[in-house]
């Protein structure tokens, strides 16, 4: 396979540089397009290797959903200071509500 | 930009690990609105890991990630009255969660002030064209921690912007809408916060390599 330099041009055919492919990638991923089978792709590694790259992250981001989890004693303080703003309110256990934020 | 003012709809797409229904939230949400405490902690178990989480990647710290997880909920105890259901409960939460860490990070000062600025970090942050240097690949290399403290040295707008896409999985319209940004934004930023991260952890591996 013959590999092209990144921004080179081809024996009577313009192809598409790496900046005009990077500069492209993020509608690319947005659209969830197949890669594989791009143009600029299948000749420059370095793009290549990018996009590997970039789809790995996001990959692997997915596996960083919440494993963290707040102290028991967070809830103490929320529930104490919802009894204080109870309290300041006359006793009236509903939550205040506020006013209408342009809504 | 306050939580209930603008709720977006609800979203369409393949991240349905982000909004599940949720046995029992409809109903928690109606007795807490009533002002149910058991309701209301009820909501708090459900949510507190991903309010937890985002406020720990954000901060870095755990201290600060728990008294902002108590500001967030206490704003929610505070709000839930003017919840109306047009958008997914997690995501109206989220969004009030996010208002909460951008406000904090304000009044730290930290280096992004506006949340303008917070989305648009100093071009120099910005990612470079990769026109070589292929001498390392990520693909298989990098574990849990690795890339959790890359993101922790994300500049805070990149962070926000990933955090919420990529691991948190909503899409740019609520991105959008959270941070009252344009849709062109988050999506700048996303790239943005991508190519900055595989700086850094191809940096990383490199030390790795030469030590």
């Amino acid at each position: 396979m013959t590999r092209t330099r990144p921004g080179e041009l081809t024996l009577g055919k313009t192809i598409m540089t790496c900046a005009d492919f990077q500069d492209r990638l993020p509608e690319l991923f947005e659209l969830k397009a197949d890669l594989s089978a791009d143009e600029h792709l299948r000749t420059c590694e370095n793009c290549a290797a990018l996009v590997r790259d970039l789809e790995y992250i996001a990959q692997q981001a997915k596996l960083l959903l919440p494993i963290h989890e707040p102290s028991p004693t967070v809830w103490d303080r929320i529930s104490t200071a919802m009894r204080n703003e109870q309290g300041s309110q006359g006793g009236s256990s509903k939550p205040p509500v506020p006013p209408p934020a342009g809504r | 930009m306050s939580a209930g003012a603008s709720e977006s709809k609800p979203a369409n797409h393949h991240h349905l690990r982000r909004n599940p229904p949720i046995v029992g939230e409809a109903e928690a949400i109606a007795a807490a609105q009533a002002g149910d405490e058991r309701a209301f902690e009820t909501l708090y178990a459900l949510h507190k890991r991903r309010v937890y989480s985002l406020c720990l990647r954000m901060l870095g710290n755990v201290a600060a990630a728990e008294d902002l997880t108590q500001d967030a909920f206490l704003q929610l105890y505070r709000k839930i009255g003017t919840f109306r259901g047009d958008s997914a409960f997690s995501t109206w939460l989220h969004r009030l969660a996010v208002n909460v860490v951008l406000m904090h990070l304000r009044k730290k000062g930290l280096p992004q002030i506006s949340l303008e600025e917070a989305l648009e970090p100093s071009q120099d942050d910005g990612p470079r064209k990769d026109f070589g240097g292929r001498d390392l690949q990520l693909s298989g290399s990098i574990d849990r921690v690795t890339l959790e403290r890359a993101i922790e040295d994300l500049p805070p707008g990149y962070r926000l912007v990933f955090v919420l896409h990529d691991v948190e999985g909503y899409e740019h319209n609520e991105i959008a809408d959270m941070l009252s940004c344009s849709i062109g934004n988050s999506k700048s930023q996303l790239h943005k916060a991508r190519m900055k991260l595989r700086d850094l952890l191809r940096t990383g591996q490199r030390k790795e390599t030469a030590v």
